[in-house]
């Protein structure tokens, strides 16, 4: 079960000699900061400037600090995908030559975070668009140009639903009379019964 | 409708927004006054005979529900002898009377009341029909679902979760599709039954009991 998450690969090689070479103080930080932001698609977790004062705390070139955020963010991410236990992770970053003080860095941030960073992860929809917000009014019809004299209690639903690509919020507003509404509920509950039997 | 128009910029030409001491209070659906194209009307449709009252009803009746009824009405000048003038406010008389008819929830709307209230109007007495055309918001018109189960992700090996797809077709015919993440659909849910707990209580309530 314990196979290697991490390939002995030469930008690995390369990577781990450098996070050795690491100062040790500032690492937890660095490393919750990354898991943080993992589940994120952003591309660059850190901005122009603030890898620039990385570079500087770490005395590291342009080029190696991106190799050394990189490798750290793979290996997260390999956690995340293997489930792993904080202390398989601490003795499979030990197989591939990191000192043993930062694998234990590893492990504990990892102890921390992890669960929340895998949580993330399973929340993470491939579907373009996604319901984000419900909102809704109740109104009591008393009139209108073609009808006198109503009484007919309505609702208007608002569901905020999210595109992935423009980033808006569509709002879908659909209005129900009673048996509607009555209708609608009755197949949420369908659906929950679903739910109900896969657990 | 811009024959009705039509007709009532020439009932009001006659000069006849005002009068109608001869009736009394004038024609109950209609209002404390009755409108000035129909009166026009009422006048006008005593020399129009039975078969052109019908075809002249129709085509209201067909105006009222949103079709377009050009083609008709050219027919009916073309057969019967009534000028032009003549038919803008017999029909836009008939428009304006069935609209108004049509307003009332069956429930006020006695058969006998109506044909008393044309019978002052000197008309004889018609049946209109049933409208169903309301200005709303667009109303769910099919809803597909489907509950997966995502067993495995590029970012999770053993993922295991429950998501769900919804495909909304609404009457305006737009459709969308979105997934709702589990816990959006309890609160989607917990809403859903919150007003229609809302709704039960205010039909219950005494304002519904007020008689129309």
């Amino acid at each position: 079960m314990a196979a290697s998450v991490v390939p002995e690969s030469d930008s690995i090689r390369r990577a781990v000699s450098l996070l050795n070479a690491m100062d040790p103080g500032r690492f937890p930080r660095l490393l919750s900061r990354l898991l943080q932001k993992l589940h994120l698609k952003a591309e660059s977790i850190f901005s122009e400037e603030e890898e620039e004062k990385l570079q500087i705390a770490f005395s590291l070139e342009k080029q190696d600090l991106h190799l050394v955020l990189e490798t750290i963010s793979f290996i997260l991410e390999q956690a995340v995908y293997h489930n792993l236990k904080p202390g398989s992770l601490q003795q499979q970053l030990q197989n591939i030559h990191l000192d043993q003080d930062k694998a234990e860095t590893f492990a504990s941030a990892w102890a921390a975070a992890g669960q929340d960073t895998i949580e993330k992860f399973r929340q993470r929809v491939l579907t373009p668009q996604k319901l984000e917000t419900i909102g809704w009014q109740l109104n009591l019809q008393m009139a209108e140009s073609v009808q006198a004299k109503l009484k007919s209690p309505q609702a208007v639903l608002e569901l905020g639903v999210s595109d992935e690509d423009s980033k808006n919020l569509k709002k879908v507003f659909v209005e129900f009379s009673h048996q509607e509404l009555f209708e609608f509920y009755n197949k949420l509950e369908t659906i929950q019964a679903q739910l109900d039997s896969l657990m | 409708m811009a024959v009705a128009a039509a007709g009532k910029a020439a009932a009001a030409a006659y000069g006849h927004g005002e009068s109608g001491g001869g009736r009394g209070a004038g024609g109950g659906f209609l209002g404390p006054r009755v409108p000035a194209e129909v009166e026009a009307m009422a006048r006008g449709v005593q020399d129009v005979g039975q078969e052109t009252f019908r075809r002249l009803l129709k085509v209201t009746v067909n105006a009222l529900e949103g079709k377009d009824c050009k083609e008709s009405v050219k027919l009916i000048a073309e057969s019967s002898n009534l000028s032009e003038e003549q038919l803008a406010f017999l029909i836009s008389g008939m428009y304006t009377l069935l609209r108004e008819a049509l307003r009332l929830p069956l429930s006020t709307f006695k058969q006998e009341v109506f044909k008393e209230d044309l019978k002052e109007l000197r008309r004889p007495a018609s049946e209109g029909t049933a409208l169903m055309q309301r200005s709303r918001l667009p109303s769910v018109q099919d809803l597909k679902w489907r509950v997966d189960v995502a067993i495995s992700t590029s970012s999770l090996a053993r993922a295991l979760q429950p998501s769900i797809l919804m495909m909304m077709k609404l009457s305006d015919g737009t459709a969308h599709r979105f997934e709702v993440p589990i816990a959006k659909f309890q609160e989607l849910r917990y809403n859903v039954a919150l007003i229609l707990k809302e709704m039960n209580d205010l039909e219950k309530r005494s304002i519904l009991k007020i008689q129309d």
